[in-house]
């Protein structure tokens, strides 16, 4: 019902095409800001794992324009607000637009201090402790924003309640990673600082995580008009249930 | 004054660009026929006040018991002394055009207004009131001296009989109402009028927006209330344009009159200051009829056309003055209704 | 306590605040006309009382026929037929033995443009009380006085009420018109697009006393202004070719409507 639901607003061709097309240009502008937030993950990671200091420039400097992309689109959807006076699922596009602009800026300040950790570690970070849950939960992370951004772009109900249910995977590797370098720090309290900065990227990767599934939620709010935030697993795996029979 | 056209609203711009040889044509048609209205209308007055009024300002000789005096024609003719005015003066003819046509818009109005009423918020849009209302405009086109054989048959003879025969018994064979009379009269030009004042108010009726009786009807007032306290007051404008309309023609008509109740000489006048104050049955004297009356049979003479116009010139004021009144009454009503667009 | 009585008790703010305000229930109804055999077709709507219901939908969807079944308007129009029930409170407004001027009594209506009568503004508040028989002047007075300042229109008129009503702005004439409505202290207004002919300024104000007004009666409005009946409704029902398409609270139809078709309509998309 969901899919149909979403598949006639699609069909459905606005009376006023301006409308149309600011609407289709502010989706097209989230989706390439939300392109934009998930290549500088990769390039922060890859920095991180390869302690390249230009590519960890290169992701802190793109943090500037995903941070400009979102004011611009903040701004667009003000002036859609007074001027459409938008209703329905049209109003919910907008709010969510507002919301999910929020969570990538946040996901680029995320990849830009992990990014940050790389160019510190270019300094001072022979030990590379926990590499491989980092690599999994960047991988992990990464994945969950593109997969989000895609049900954003199919008004797909039942990918973006996937990528919520995902978001606890990332906890494993995000534990074993912190206990790895727990460890690490009790054994040789020298590499303490080394370690530190890859705790906070690990946590900032996690973040990530966290920020993609609230994308994901603000999705399902588009699509259906329920919130889903807060909302316990069971529940989550019944809309998925319903959203997958249909 | 190279800066004038810029100066020219564009709707002008736009009705000079528009206006082809046709309309050319048409605009130069239709200004000499309004030349052409206005200045017979001019003529016409101008005939009437020049001789009429020269005619009236005019002195000549009266022979009275105290000897012999100038008097003006004005005054002789309103006195009534002199050989051709046998007749008791002008005065009873203009009393008497102004009682029978205010009499007829007293009895025309009323009957009028619920005609319309009916045709407009009664009667079902069928063929038959649809026959009806030709019928009414049809009425207009009658020529009025059938309207006086009309009158002479129904009301004098028919009605007249019937109200002698009922209630002034005492009298006959003398009839009371049994001959020509201002009621009569009064009626026949009632019945004359009345499709003109039917049509007006009917426009005027069918004018008024629908709005207008739902929301008196929605306050919960019946049909009737509702046209008594809101339509009829709100169409009073258009009804009175029919009465003006009616009293203009109703006080030139005198070929009717002849036969139901105008005289050229009545002994008394039809009103009087006691009771009963309007005599209804009595003949009267009427402007038109005085016109014609003179034109037939005044001395001939040098002064001859100048009565003539001079009774003309008198009429003709008469009725004026009386649209003028019904025009003032109706800008005093209209005033208050204009801007809610019911005019 | 007559009519009349009631009449002028009920027209003081102190009765008003209580007011009664009873709820309508409408089952079943349907209605044809010779031209438009599915003008209505099996409307059951249950509008509460004390509340703002708004009825919004295309053009000759029916909103307005629907409006005008509250009060029999419809029965001024030939060849209209009707079935179904209309309930309000205990009365059958639909049954033919019910008494329509009694009823409009309680079913008050505001139309599209400001029809004020051709006469003053006293007069003009005082129309439907007179006919309804209060005859003394003080009484009058009373009720004219409460029904104007209730309208927000009483301190921008009390010093000329024998002016004719036609001197008055367009959004003041549509408040002369509800305050008329008001005076013969209806439990349910009607408002078939109450606004549509107004200013911007003069619509806030009428949906100003919208709100108010809510408070003493149950109104039902007609509406093509959406973001109107966002505004001023608890409740809205969506119509389209004289069927209830949706009828939710408000917050829901215009955040979150149940039926593409309404959804369609208030995003103003192809339907």
């Amino acid at each position: 019902m969901m899919e149909e639901k979403s598949g006639s607003l699609g069909a459905r061709q606005h009376i006023s095409t301006r409308f149309a097309e600011e609407l289709e240009a502010i989706k097209n502008s989230l989706l390439e800001m939300g392109g934009k937030t998930e290549s500088q993950i990769r390039l922060a990671t890859e920095a991180l794992l390869s302690g390249a200091g230009d590519t960890a420039e290169e992701a802190v400097q793109m943090d500037r324009d995903i941070n400009q992309m979102e004011v611009e689109i903040d701004d667009q959807c003000a002036r859609i607000i007074a001027r459409r006076q938008p209703a329905a699922f049209d109003l919910r596009l907008i709010i969510s637009i507002a919301k999910v602009t929020t969570d990538l800026e946040r996901i680029g300040d995320e990849a830009s201090k992990v990014a940050q950790m790389a160019l510190k570690s270019t300094v001072r970070l022979p030990v590379r402790v926990a590499e491989n849950h980092t690599t999994a939960l960047a991988t992990h992370v990464s994945n969950m924003l593109r997969r989000a951004l895609d049900a954003f772009a199919r008004l797909s109900v039942d990918a973006a309640v996937r990528v919520m249910l995902a978001n606890k995977d990332s906890m494993e590797d995000y534990d074993a990673g912190m206990q790895l370098l727990e460890a690490a720090i009790r054994d040789n309290p020298a590499t303490l600082k080394s370690c530190m900065d890859q705790i906070w990227a690990l946590r900032s990767l996690d973040r990530i995580g966290d920020h993609a599934s609230n994308i994901a939620e603000q999705i399902v709010y588009l699509v259906t008009g329920s919130d889903v935030r807060h909302m316990d697993e069971a529940t989550l795996l019944n809309l998925l249930d319903v959203s997958t029979d249909s | 004054m190279s800066i004038k056209p810029t100066l020219e609203t564009p709707g002008l711009m736009a009705n000079t660009v528009n206006e082809g040889p046709v309309s050319g044509v048409m605009t130069a048609l239709t200004a000499a026929a309004t030349f052409l209205a206005i200045f017979s209308v001019i003529l016409f007055l101008g005939f009437l006040l020049f001789i009429g009024g020269s005619w009236l300002l005019e002195a000549q000789t009266v022979i009275t018991a105290g000897g012999v005096e100038e008097r003006y024609n004005w005054q002789v003719l309103f006195s009534g002394e002199s050989e051709l005015s046998v007749t008791g003066g002008i005065f009873p003819a203009i009393v008497g055009t102004v009682v029978v046509t205010l009499l007829m818009a007293v009895i025309v109005a009323p009957l009028g207004i619920v005609v319309a009423v009916y045709l407009t918020e009664y009667a079902s849009d069928g063929w038959s009131t649809q026959l009806l209302r030709i019928g009414v405009q049809n009425l207009a086109a009658i020529p009025s001296i059938i309207y006086g054989v009309f009158g002479l048959a129904f009301f004098v003879y028919v009605i007249g009989g019937r109200v002698d025969a009922l209630f002034f018994e005492s009298n006959l064979p003398d009839p009371t109402f049994g001959a020509p009379g201002l009621l009569w009269a009064s009626l026949t030009l009632a019945i004359l009028t009345l499709p003109t004042v039917i049509v007006a108010t009917e426009e005027g009726l069918s004018r008024l927006p629908a709005t207008l009786r739902e929301g008196s009807r929605a306050l919960g007032a019946t049909r009737v209330e509702t046209v008594l306290y809101v339509v009829i007051p709100a169409a009073t404008p258009s009804i009175l344009t029919g009465v003006i309309l009616a009293v203009a023609r109703a006080a030139g008509e005198v070929a009717p009159l002849m036969l139901v109740g105008v005289v050229k000489y009545a002994p008394s006048l039809p009103i009087g200051l006691e009771a009963p104050f309007i005599h209804l049955e009595q003949k009267f004297m009427h402007l038109g009829f005085f016109v014609y009356d003179l034109t037939m049979h005044a001395p001939a003479g040098d002064g001859r056309l100048g009565i003539v116009a001079a009774a003309g010139l008198l009429l003709v004021a008469v009725i004026v003055t009386l649209n003028i009144v019904a025009l003032l009454l109706r800008m005093s009503l209209r005033r208050r209704y204009v801007q809610t667009g019911l005019d | 306590m007559d009519h009349r009585e009631a009449l002028i008790a009920a027209s003081s703010h102190r009765v008003r605040q209580g007011g009664y305000a009873p709820g309508i229930e409408v089952n079943g109804l349907s209605l044809t006309y010779p031209d438009e055999p599915n003008a209505l077709v099996d409307i059951n709507l249950s509008i509460p009382g004390g509340e703002v219901t708004a009825v919004i939908g295309p053009s000759g969807c029916g909103k307005s026929t629907l409006l005008r079944c509250f009060n029999r308007m419809n029965d001024m129009l030939e060849g209209c037929r009707y079935s179904g029930s209309i309930m309000l409170h205990d009365l059958n407004i639909l049954d033919p033995a019910t008494d329509v001027t009694a009823l409009r009594r309680r079913v008050g209506m505001v139309f599209q443009r400001p029809n004020p009568f051709p006469m003053s503004i006293y007069d003009n508040v005082a129309y439907g009380p007179r006919i309804g028989g209060v005859r003394r002047r003080r009484d009058l007075d009373e009720i004219v006085e409460n029904s104007l300042r209730l309208a927000a229109l009483w301190d921008e008129v009390k010093d000329g009420l024998g002016r004719n009503a036609a001197i008055l702005s367009l959004g003041q004439q549509q408040r002369l018109v509800i305050a008329r409505a008001i005076a013969v202290r209806p439990e349910v207004l009607l408002m078939d697009e109450p606004a549509s002919s107004l200013d911007p300024i003069s619509t806030l104000r009428i949906e100003e006393l919208i709100y108010e007004l809510k408070q003493s009666y149950t109104i039902v409005i007609v509406t093509h202004n959406m973001q109107q009946a966002a505004r001023v409704s608890d409740r809205t029902a969506f119509l389209n070719q004289g069927q209830v398409i949706e009828y939710d609270v408000t917050d829901k139809i215009f955040t979150n409507p149940s039926e593409p078709a309404t959804e369609d309509y208030i995003t103003g998309r192809y339907g």
